[in-house]
């Protein structure tokens, strides 16, 4: 059984405490704190040291995924500065610019794979370039990025196959045609479940489905039941 | 696509034959597309790709070619993507010779929905066929590499995971499904030479007799040699591993998808290119460069598309042609026949 658990941003929209106090009723064991806008991140850096996180045995945090290139370096900083906790720090791949920077960070750089409108990190070939340039980072695979690049699940698959050993989380929810985080629908837990197989049960799995907190538990069965992976074909003959 | 060490330059290389209308074709058609993906650089945008097919697919573009595009759209629709089109069309024709063809097949907006859902069945028209297939074997995306890539996906994904006998463990690991749907396209060609020949009152026979030949023949190849790939390649234990799990294995659509993104003269070279088929090879690539020749040289090339086929039997420039064509039948009955091929083919490709 994988670990499952939402990402702040999912549950409440710039507001981290609203959302962990959420889930301290839900059944998960894994969370990613939500930086996604760059207004985000200090708050909830400066926070850390008062948030009850005992609740999880794995946590991530979100970098911003947009901000000017004079801002990277301050950025970069702040998360450096809580580089002790070991907490894996995912990034969108089109935000590095100063790559001497983000190395740093080792194998704490999760490196996320992006959604069709991005220009690099959308394919295993792509994704190829960025870890030649950062040999040491982990990779956070985001099966509906994966999966709106191409829906065939070649992409998703390759990825999964290629990048084992780098693979630190999982991003789950069904991306839809305007690039937003959607609840698994049936159409999308098919194409998931052809690869599913492939994501270890160790491997922490965040759910990135905008959901209100009625329809928390809906969602993680939907989840599972895309993690199952049950589409072994028939025999052929 | 476009690789400056290409496999049909590598076998020519080895064989130690120079071959330069192959070559020249070839340097033009990655010219133009350069020229082209500049172009409509700006025209990039999710969900559509500008596709181009036939010659500069191939290629093997000259200089009196057209250049035969469309606008693939896989995705939600929008009215825009019209625009896209318009502009996409004013670019593309400042830069080509000539106006599209006459069969409505390029030069309009496809979507990715018929190519993908529609194979076989009345849905399933010339046109989707001919479109489907030449996307896998012939075309070269101008813009939204990523979109092209996942249509082609999607159709290989079509006819590999619905051919059950494909991934039977004790058997031949050909895609019939596939290599059907080649047969049919090379047939549909076929048939519809007969068609343009009446519709258009025998206007152009020469110059489409000629290509029926020898390019649309070459898509059938590279189709057959793709299909036979696996079965070829069958040795290697872990290309056996992703046929026989029950599971099936997108590594096989990853695999078609290179196999299909290499120009079709370039499979057929990387086919031929082991000492042993060398001189199976020679004949082949010879008849191509040779039938090249004659559209690359505009003086010829124009005196077949108005040659009448009462005339042309007497005709140097067709016969020249025709005696090319002959050598390349010749030399794929020999390669298909063949000590490789001869059981595959008999029973794949005939019965």
């Amino acid at each position: 059984m994988h670990r499952l658990g939402f990402s702040t941003g999912a549950l409440a929209l710039s507001d981290f405490r609203r959302a962990l106090r959420t889930l301290e009723e839900q059944p998960v064991q894994v969370v990613e704190l939500s930086a996604v806008r760059e207004s985000e991140l200090i708050p909830l850096l400066y926070s850390l040291g008062d948030l009850d996180l005992s609740q999880f045995s794995y946590v991530s945090i979100h970098a911003p995924s947009y901000f000017s290139p004079k801002a990277e370096a301050g950025i970069f900083e702040a998360l450096y500065e809580i580089r002790h906790r070991g907490w894996p720090i995912v990034v969108h791949p089109d935000t590095l610019h100063d790559f001497s920077l983000w190395k740093k960070l080792g194998n704490l750089l999760c490196i996320e794979n992006m959604d069709k409108r991005k220009r690099t990190g959308r394919t295993v070939r792509e994704l190829e370039l960025l870890f030649q340039e950062f040999p040491q980072a982990s990779f956070c695979f985001d099966i509906g990025h994966a999966r709106q690049v191409d829906t065939s699940m070649t992409e998703a698959y390759l990825m999964l196959k290629k990048f084992s050993s780098r693979l630190r989380q999982v991003h789950i929810s069904e991306v839809n045609a305007q690039n937003r985080h959607d609840r698994l629908s049936f159409v999308s837990t098919l194409g998931f479940q052809e690869v599913t197989h492939l994501i270890p049960s160790s491997t922490p799995v965040i759910i990135e489905s905008i959901v209100s907190e009625d329809q928390i538990g809906a969602e993680i069965c939907r989840v599972q039941n895309a993690l199952r992976g049950s589409v072994a074909r028939p025999k052929a003959g | 696509m476009g690789d400056p060490s290409y496999r049909t330059l590598d076998l020519s290389r080895r064989i130690g034959e120079l071959w330069p209308n192959i070559e020249a074709t070839r340097d033009l058609s990655n010219q133009k597309v350069a020229e082209l993906k500049k172009d409509l650089s700006d025209l990039d945008t999710e969900d559509i790709s500008v596709v181009v097919q036939g010659s500069l697919g191939r290629g093997e573009f000259t200089s009196d070619s057209d250049i035969d595009w469309y606008l693939l759209v896989d995705g939600i629709a929008d009215p825009h993507h019209h625009d896209v089109f318009l502009e996409a069309g004013k670019r593309i024709k400042k830069r080509a010779r000539k106006d599209e063809g006459r069969e409505k097949l390029f030069a309009t907006l496809v979507s990715s929905h018929d190519l993908i859902h529609y194979i076989g069945g009345e849905g399933d028209t010339n046109n989707n066929l001919t479109r489907r297939l030449l996307l896998l074997v012939e075309s070269i995306p101008l813009t939204g590499v990523i979109t092209h890539e996942r249509v082609v996906k999607n159709i290989l994904k079509r006819y590999l995971v619905e051919d059950r006998g494909f991934r039977r463990v004790n058997g031949h690991h050909v895609p019939r499904f596939l290599l059907n749907d080649f047969a049919r396209l090379w047939r549909t060609m076929a048939v519809d030479f007969a068609y343009k020949l009446r519709a258009r009152s025998g206007e152009g026979w020469a110059i489409r007799n000629v290509k029926l030949r020898m390019s649309r023949k070459l898509l059938y190849v590279a189709g057959l040699l793709a299909c036979f790939h696996p079965q070829l390649w069958f040795d290697d234990p872990g290309d056996r591993r992703i046929y026989e799990e029950e599971r099936f294995q997108p590594e096989v659509v990853d695999m078609f998808h290179s196999i299909f993104s290499d120009y079709p003269l370039d499979i057929l070279a990387g086919f031929l290119d082991t000492a042993e088929l060398h001189q199976t090879a020679l004949p082949l690539f010879r008849a191509y460069d040779e039938f090249l020749g004659v559209l690359r040289d505009s003086d010829q090339r124009k005196h077949l598309e108005t040659l009448s086929e009462a005339a042309a039997e007497s005709d140097p420039v067709y016969q020249k042609a025709r005696e090319a064509s002959h050598q390349f039948r010749d030399g794929l009955l020999d390669l298909f026949f063949g000590k490789k091929l001869n059981l595959l083919t008999r029973q794949y490709g005939v019965f």
